[in-house]
């Protein structure tokens, strides 16, 4: 999501956060209602190159069985809408850490940098070799890129697909929780360094 | 004797430039830290794919396990010395046409494409450069490789070659910003251009893959970039393939620098 941490941590350090705390506005909500409208711009602006390219990997790759049941299709679309969720929260939580640190960038670098490898963005997750690709479908960057493929080409199926689904839905509960309690703790210390 | 005195000139302003970025670079050290460590856990990824790739593949393409070392250790050190010259440079170009700075900068007497290419100097993707160079030597020792200095020369010629292609690339990117005043695709524009150099040419074969694969070594050469210098070192030392990269850096380089000067011309009479 770009900006997301960067632009929350930017609001703590020249102090235009002051708006949400005088509007009743809670800024958590009103950051997520504005990524969820700029993901529709984006979806419906890059659906036909992204399409022309799925066809174009049908056609000289035959990458694909066809669609999959509705099934697997409502999977699917459940997994990307929490995944969004999951990846939201994720970068909230890394954007109030600008309550502390004032300057985020670093960080971020850091986290993005190995967010690439470990969501499975590279080479998939199963390719790994053993430790490690246990390890990487524990967390919750895997539901950032590769979970969602793998449901859609139907390799996981069943009760697992039920389990990394409710796995999924827990890690986004999980950093919802984080960011409002980060956000909590940060505005506490906020308000003493403003007065 | 004025080019002389010219590139002297230019020389002394870019050793003096380094310096002045590397005290600030310093002056920051816990960031600069951060900096190096992103760069070595990128390196690290790059290592990670490859080593995923041959556990499963004795070659790929026809380059076995050194030799795609090599490649990797290559590129990493050319995509280091780009990013450590220019990238940062070319990045701020959009900010300077934004903010109007940029008439500042054209005032002085200084040629424009230096000034505004080579204004700071990256350390913290320097030692990429180094690093990329240690890769390269631990594939060549893998692969037995025999000092062969005509191989060496070729590769130095040819990686000279390949960044300066890749530099009038990002020149000409770069030069967009002048029309598109928000020009922070640069750097998605710039990903995509790496993401192609990352890998051998002869990964596109095939009935879709082969016609990119040449539309991007003949006609946008980017592929030519890390796979000629690479290729010169450790396999065949295709002759055909050397001079066409000689040729497309020259081409490259005037037309690069006629697309900057003329989009300098369309700022300066839009800003009056």
């Amino acid at each position: 999501m770009p900006n997301l941490a960067a632009g929350i941590a930017r609001e703590v350090r020249e102090g235009t956060l002051k708006r949400y705390l005088l509007q009743p506005m809670d800024m958590i909500g009103y950051l997520l209602a504005y990524r969820v409208a700029h993901k529709f711009a984006y979806i419906v602006t890059s659906f036909v190159p992204y399409a022309l390219l799925f066809l174009v990997c049908q056609l000289s790759l035959g990458v694909f069985d066809g669609f999959p049941d509705p099934m697997t299709l409502g999977a699917y679309i459940l997994s990307l809408v929490l995944a969004f969720l999951v990846g939201f929260f994720f970068e909230a939580s890394v954007g109030m850490v600008g309550f502390w640190f004032l300057e985020v960038t670093s960080l971020l670098y850091i986290v993005m940098t190995l967010n690439f490898f470990i969501s499975g963005q590279m080479l998939p997750l199963d390719l790994l070799p053993q430790p490690w690709s246990r390890l990487l479908q524990l967390l919750p960057f895997q539901y950032l890129a590769y979970f969602p493929a793998v449901v859609f080409l139907g390799k996981v199926k069943g009760v697992e697909l039920g389990l990394f689904l409710l796995g999924e839905l827990l890690w986004a509960i999980a950093f919802m929780v984080l960011a409002r309690v980060l956000f909590r703790m940060g505005l506490r210390r906020y308000s003493a360094f403003g007065g | 004797m004025p080019i002389m005195g010219g590139l002297s000139r230019y020389l002394r302003l870019l050793a003096s430039l380094g310096v002045y970025t590397l005290n600030r670079e310093l002056a920051f050290r816990g960031n600069f830290l951060v900096k190096v460590s992103v760069e070595v856990i990128w390196l690290g990824i790059l290592l990670a794919f490859y080593k995923v790739v041959f556990a499963r593949a004795s070659t790929v393409a026809g380059w076995d396990e050194p030799q795609y070392l090599f490649f990797v250790g290559a590129f990493f050190a050319l995509n280091g010395l780009i990013e450590m010259l220019f990238l940062e440079n070319c990045n701020e170009f959009a900010e300077l046409v934004r903010t109007g700075d940029l008439d500042a900068l054209l005032l002085k007497p200084i040629d424009e494409q230096f000034l505004i290419s080579c204004r700071r100097i990256d350390w913290g993707t320097a030692p990429n450069v180094l690093m990329g160079a240690a890769v390269m030597a631990i594939a060549l020792h893998h692969g037995h490789w025999h000092l062969d200095v005509l191989r060496l020369a070729t590769f130095l010629v040819t990686f000279a070659c390949g960044t300066a292609i890749a530099y009038a690339f990002m020149l000409m990117l770069t030069s967009l910003s002048v029309w598109m005043v928000r020009n922070q695709s640069l750097m998605e524009m710039w990903w995509l251009f790496s993401s192609l150099a990352r890998y051998p040419r002869e990964i596109f074969a095939g009935a879709w893959a082969q016609p990119l694969g040449t539309f991007f070594t003949y006609f946008v050469p980017i592929l030519v970039v890390v796979n000629v210098p690479a290729n010169a070192m450790v396999r065949a030392l295709d002759w055909p393939m050397v001079a066409l990269s000689v040729v497309a850096t020259v081409l490259l380089l005037w037309l690069s620098r006629r697309f900057f000067q003329h989009a300098l011309r369309s700022y300066r009479s839009a800003s009056s």
